[in-house]
C-alpha cells in the first residue's frame, strides 16, 4: 500500500528523534519533576524520606532570609536586565545598523564575544583585582584626584555584584538586537530620511519597532541566566548577596534536599513567569 | 517499427499536498526506447509527475510499473530510473569524473576499478567532457553541468531517465544547441527519456510523443504533429500558443462568433464553446473584399514583427481582443500593411477547430 | 544630520564598551606578572616576574602557597568535554535531520530540545543530584551524572546550529544520489555529511567549549573528583593568589589555541576550492 514508504518515511524520522528526545526527558523534564516532587518531602536532620509534608514550603515562606532571597533575585534580575539593555542597546546600534562595512561590524562583534572564550569563574574572578579597594578602579581615580580614599562598596557588595553580572551578561542582549538591527532594510531609512525625517523619528518609528524582537530575544538570555546565578554573587559580594541561586547551593551542601527543591520549584515559577511574559511579545521560533 | 513493449506504466496515481490536488488519476504508458516531452503550464502538476515516478514522493492513490515490475512501494534508490534536476544538483565535493562515477560507486552493485574507470571516460566522452574529468562542478558552465548531470545517470545505463525541465537554467543559444545533443545522445542509447519542460516549442521540437498535463490532468498524449494539428481541448490550444481562440456559441451545426455565423462540420467535446483556427491559417484580405475563403473577422492592425522565417502580424478586433496571423516566408512576400487601418482576416473553415459544450455530430 | 553626530559618539561610546568588556580581563592579565611568592593579587605591582606561571607548572621551590590542584581536573575536564562534544553532536545532527520532514508535535518536539540550553544550570544539577541520589541511588560522578547533565545542556546548541545548516542545504544533491542508486544511508556518509561538515565542525566546537566551561551543572552532578571550573571555584573561598590569574590567561591562550585549529580547519576547506579554481584558470 501507499502507505508503505510513508511509513517508512515516519520510523526513519522517529528513529532520528527517540535518542535525543528520550535524552532530554529522562535527563532534563524528569529531574525537574523530581524537584517538584522532592519540594514535598519530609526534612530530618541528616536526611529526607519520601512522606509527604508542606514543612519544607512552609518554612521557606516563614523565613525571612528565604524570602529576602525572592526579593533580592528579583530586585537584582530588574537592575542587570535594565542595565544590559542601557549599555548594550546603543553598541549594538553601532554594531548592527550605523557601521556601513560589514566587515568592521563582524570584526566588533568577534571582539565581543572572544571573552567567551575565558572561563567564566576566571572572567569573574578578574573583577576583584579590579574593584577591590587597592584595585585598579580606584587607583586610577586617586591618581586624577577625584577621590581622597578609596571607594570601599565597590566590591564586596550589591554593586559589585551587578558590574559583574552586567558585564557577563550585556552581550548576550546585543548579540541579538545587533542581529534584528542588521537585517533592517537600508533603503526603508533612506526613504524616511527623503522624507524628511529625522533621526530621532527614524529611531522611534522604524529602528526601534524593528529591533524589538532582538531586545525581547536579548532580555530572555539575560533573564534565565541572571535568575539562575549564583556563581557571581557568591565570588564577588562575600556572602552578602544571596540569590535563589545561592540558597539552593547552601542547602545542598548541608543536605537539605527539600528545601533546596523549594527553592528549585519558586525559581522554575519564577522563570516559567518572566519567559512567558516576553514570548506574549514575540514568538521566539519564528525569529529562530 | 514494431509496436514496442510499454517500459513504464501508471495507473490512477494520485497525489496530493495538503489541500492541492497536484496528480488527479493519471494513466499513463511510456514506450520503449522513445523520447516523451511532458508539457505542462507552471502549477499543473508535472514536476510532482515525474517525483512521484523517481520516487521522491509517495502517491496517495495509485500503481507505478517499470519493466514489468510494480516499483510503487519501492525507495527511489531501488528503481533504477535516471534522474536529471533543473540546477543539476551536482556533487559540489567531487570532482567531475568522481561525480560521474558516483552511483557505480557506491550503489548496491559492486564494479571494478578498472571497468568503472572505463565507464566513466566513456560517458564523460559521449557528452563531449574530455578533459575536464579533473575540475570542480563550481569550475565548469551550466551547460557543462547539464551534460555532467546527463552522463552521472547514463552511466548506469538505466532504461528510463526523467529531465525536470533540464533546459531551463540554460540561456537561449545554448537550449536550442543542448535540444539537438540530448535527441542525439538518446538515440545512441537504448533509453526512454522523459523530459518535462513548460515550453510548447521545445516539448514539439523534442518529443517523439507530447503528454500534455494540465491541473493534474493528461488531457493529450500524442505525437507532437498529432498535438499540433488536433488539439483535443481548447486549454491544449491555448497553451500551445499557436492558434486564435474565438468564445462564442455552438448551435447545433453553426458556431455564432465575432465574424458571424458559420457552419460547423465536427465539434470536440470540451468544458466551453470555442472556435479555434491556426496562425499560420488565418490570412489577411482588405476591409472590403468579397471573394474570402470562410468567415469575415473585421480587424484593426496594429504591428508585426520578424521571427526568422516568418512574419507575425498583430490585430485588433473590434472588442479588444488581439488575434495574430503567421505568415511564412516561403509563401511569398507579405503584403503591406498599414497600421491603425482596417483589415478583414478569413480562413479555410475546414481547418478550423471548433470545440462545443454539447458534442455537435 | 543628527547621524553625523550620533555617529562618532557612539563610536567612542563602543570603544569604551569594548574596554568595559575586556578591562578586568587585562587587569587581571597584568597582575598575573606579579612578583612571587610575596606578591599579592592586586597593585601595586612589586616587581614584573613569570614567577606565578613556573609556581603554575611546579618549577618554583615549594612555599606556603600550595600549587592550584588542576591537573588531574584538566585532564577530567578535557575527557567530560570530548565525550560531550561527540554525544550531543551525534544527538545534534539527527535530530536537526529530523526536523528536515515535517511531521507532528514538532513545537514540542523542538521546544523540548531547547529547554535543555534554557533551563540554569543550578535547577538541571539539582535535578540531576536529586534523581541520582534520592530515586536511583547512585553515586554521582563527573563522567556519569555530570556528562548526562552536560548533554542535556550542549545538545540543544548542536541542534539549532545544524538546524540553521540544514536549512540552507539544497536537498536535491541527495535525490540526486538516490537516483543513482545510493542508499540513503550511503548518501547520508557520501554527500551530506561531507557538504554539512562545516556545520557539524561548528557544533563540535560550541559543545566543547560549553562544556569545558561547564559549572553549575557540574558543581551539583558530579561526585567528589572536581573538573577544573570546580578546581577554580575552590580557590575563591580561600586567599587567592595571583596564581590563579596565571591560570586564567593560560587556559585563555588554551582556547585561543583551539579556536585556531577551528579556523585552520575551515580555511583549509576553503583553500582547497581557491586551489582548484586556480588551476582551471591555468587550463
Amino acid at each position: 500500500m501507499s502507505a508503505a514508504t510513508s511509513n517508512r518515511d515516519k520510523s526513519n524520522t522517529f528513529r532520528l528523534l527517540v535518542p535525543g528526545v528520550v535524552w532530554m526527558i529522562l535527563f532534563l523534564v524528569a529531574p525537574i519533576m523530581m524537584i517538584l516532587y522532592v519540594s514535598f518531602w519530609t526534612q530530618t536532620t541528616f536526611s529526607i524520606n519520601s512522606t509527604l509534608t508542606l514543612d519544607s514550603w512552609k518554612n521557606f515562606f516563614a523565613s525571612e532570609a528565604y524570602v529576602g532571597a525572592l526579593w533580592t533575585t528579583i530586585r537584582l534580575w530588574l537592575i542587570v536586565l535594565t542595565l544590559t539593555l542601557l549599555i548594550g542597546y546603543p553598541a549594538a546600534l553601532f554594531v548592527g545598523l550605523l557601521v556601513k562595512s560589514k566587515t568592521l561590524s563582524t570584526i566588533l562583534l568577534v571582539l565581543c564575544v572572544i571573552p567567551f572564550w575565558t572561563s567564566f569563574l576566571i572572567r569573574v574572578l578578574a573583577w576583584r583585582p579590579m574593584l577591590g579597594k587597592e584595585g585598579a578602579i580606584n587607583i586610577i581615580l586617586q591618581k586624577l584626584g577625584l577621590i581622597d580614599s578609596p571607594i570601599e562598596v565597590l566590591l564586596f557588595s550589591e554593586l559589585s555584584v551587578v558590574i559583574g553580572m552586567t558585564q557577563i551578561y550585556v552581550v548576550f542582549m546585543v548579540g541579538p538586537i545587533a542581529f534584528m538591527l542588521g537585517r533592517i532594510d537600508r533603503n526603508i531609512i533612506e526613504a524616511a530620511r527623503d522624507l524628511g525625517a529625522g533621526f530621532g523619528r527614524i529611531f522611534w518609528k522604524i529602528v526601534l519597532p524593528l529591533s524589538l524582537p532582538g531586545v525581547v530575544v536579548g532580555a530572555i538570555f539575560v533573564s534565565v541566566m541572571v535568575l539562575g546565578e549564583f556563581a557571581t554573587s557568591g565570588a564577588l559580594s562575600g556572602r552578602k548577596v544571596n540569590l535563589l541561586g545561592n540558597i539552593i547551593v547552601t542547602q545542598v551542601g548541608s543536605l537539605k534536599w527539600a528545601m533546596a527543591s523549594v527553592v528549585g520549584v519558586i525559581l522554575t515559577i519564577l522563570l516559567g513567569i518572566v519567559v512567558a511574559g516576553f514570548l506574549r511579545i514575540v514568538d521566539l521560533k519564528r525569529e529562530i | 517499427m514494431t509496436q514496442s513493449e510499454p517500459i513504464f506504466r501508471m495507473e490512477g496515481v494520485t497525489h496530493r499536498y495538503g489541500d492541492l490536488t497536484a496528480l488527479d488519476d493519471i494513466d499513463f504508458v511510456a514506450e520503449d526506447n522513445s523520447y516523451i516531452a511532458l508539457l505542462g503550464p507552471s502549477g499543473s502538476g508535472k514536476t510532482c509527475l515525474l517525483r512521484v515516478i523517481a520516487g521522491f514522493e509517495k502517491p496517495d492513490k495509485g500503481r507505478i510499473w517499470f519493466q514489468g515490475r510494480d516499483i510503487t512501494d519501492l525507495p527511489a534508490h531501488e528503481r533504477g530510473i535516471g534522474f536529471v534536476f533543473q540546477n543539476f544538483a551536482l556533487f559540489p565535493h567531487l570532482t567531475i569524473f568522481e561525480n560521474v562515477a558516483f552511483g557505480l560507486r557506491n550503489g548496491a552493485v559492486k564494479v571494478s576499478e578498472t571497468d568503472i574507470a572505463d565507464r566513466v571516460t566513456d560517458a564523460i566522452d559521449m557528452v563531449g567532457l574530455t578533459g575536464l574529468e579533473d575540475r570542480s562542478p563550481d569550475q565548469i558552465s551550466g551547460g557543462q553541468k547539464q551534460r555532467v548531470a546527463l552522463a552521472r545517470s547514463l552511466v548506469l545505463q538505466p532504461k528510463l531517465v526523467l529531465l525536470d525541465e533540464p533546459l531551463g537554467a540554460l540561456d537561449a543559444n545554448l537550449r536550442e544547441r543542448m535540444q539537438i545533443e540530448l535527441r542525439a545522445i538518446r538515440e545512441r542509447l537504448d533509453v526512454t527519456f522523459l523530459h518535462v519542460t513548460g515550453s510548447e516549442t521545445e516539448a514539439l521540437a523534442m518529443g517523439d510523443k507530447v503528454a500534455v498535463l494540465d491541473q493534474g490532468q493528461i488531457v493529450q498524449y500524442g505525437t507532437p504533429d498529432a498535438i499540433y494539428d488536433s488539439p483535443a481541448i481548447s486549454d491544449v490550444a491555448l497553451f500551445l500558443n499557436r492558434f486564435n481562440l474565438f468564445n462564442g456559441e455552438l448551435q447545433g451545426d453553426t458556431f455564432v462568433g465575432p465574424f458571424g455565423t458559420v457552419p460547423v462540420t465536427a465539434a470536440q467535446p470540451n468544458k466551453s464553446d470555442v472556435y479555434a483556427i491556426r496562425y499560420d491559417r488565418t490570412r489577411i484580405f482588405s476591409a472590403d473584399a468579397v471573394d474570402l475563403p470562410g468567415p469575415a473577422l473585421p480587424v484593426r492592425y496594429l504591428a508585426s514583427e520578424y521571427l526568422g522565417s516568418s512574419i507575425v502580424f498583430l490585430f485588433e478586433t473590434k472588442d479588444r481582443k488581439t488575434v495574430e496571423v503567421d505568415h511564412h516566408l516561403s509563401l511569398g512576400e507579405p503584403r503591406d500593411l498599414t497600421v491603425g487601418e482596417n483589415y478583414t482576416l478569413s480562413w479555410d473553415p475546414a481547418q478550423a477547430i471548433v470545440f462545443g459544450k454539447e458534442t455537435a455530430r | 544630520m543628527e547621524s553625523k553626530v550620533l555617529k562618532p559618539i557612539l563610536a567612542v561610546y563602543v570603544g569604551l564598551f569594548i574596554l568595559f568588556l575586556y578591562g578586568p580581563f587585562i587587569v587581571l592579565g597584568i597582575l598575573s606578572f606579579q612578583q612571587g611568592p610575596e606578591g599579592g593579587p592586586q597593585f601595586p605591582i612589586i616587581s614584573w616576574s613569570t614567577y606565578w606561571y613556573q609556581h603554575l607548572f611546579g618549577l618554583t621551590p615549594p612555599s606556603r602557597i600550595a600549587p592550584l590542584p588542576v591537573g588531574e581536573a584538566l585532564i577530567r575536564s578535557l575527557v567530560l568535554a570530548f565525550m560531550t562534544m561527540v554525544t550531543a553532536t551525534v544527538l545534534g545532527v539527527m535530530a536537526a535531520q529530523a526536523f528536515r520532514k515535517r511531521f507532528r508535535g514538532a513545537g514540542i518536539v523542538f521546544y523540548l530540545i531547547v529547554l535543555g540550553m534554557m533551563v540554569p544550570g543550578v535547577l538541571t544539577g539539582l535535578g540531576t543530584s536529586l534523581l541520582a541520589n534520592n530515586v536511583v541511588g547512585i553515586e554521582r560522578h563527573w563522567w556519569s551524572t555530570a556528562f548526562l547533565a552536560h548533554v542535556v545542556y550542549t545538545f540543544p546548541f548542536a541542534f539549532l546550529v545544524m538546524l540553521a545548516i540544514l536549512n540552507r542545504f539544497d536537498g536535491s544533491v541527495e535525490e540526486a544520489s538516490w537516483s543513482l542508486g545510493v542508499s540513503p544511508i550511503t548518501t547520508f556518509r557520501k554527500v551530506t555529511f561531507p557538504l554539512i561538515f562545516p556545520g557539524v565542525l561548528s557544533a563540535m566546537l560550541f559543545a566543547f567549549t560549553l562544556s569545558f566551561d561547564e559549572f553549575p551543572r557540574t558543581l551539583f552532578a558530579s561526585g567528589r573528583d572536581q573538573t577544573l571550573p570546580l578546581a577554580i571555584y575552590g580557590t575563591f573561598s580561600v586567599e587567592i593568589h595571583p596564581n590563579i590569574f596565571a591560570f586564567g590567561v593560560m587556559t585563555t591562550l588554551f582556547s585561543f589555541a583551539l579556536l585556531s585549529v577551528y579556523g585552520i580547519l575551515m580555511a583549509l576547506s576553503v583553500r582547497r576550492a581557491k586551489k582548484m579554481a586556480m588551476q582551471e584558470d591555468i587550463a
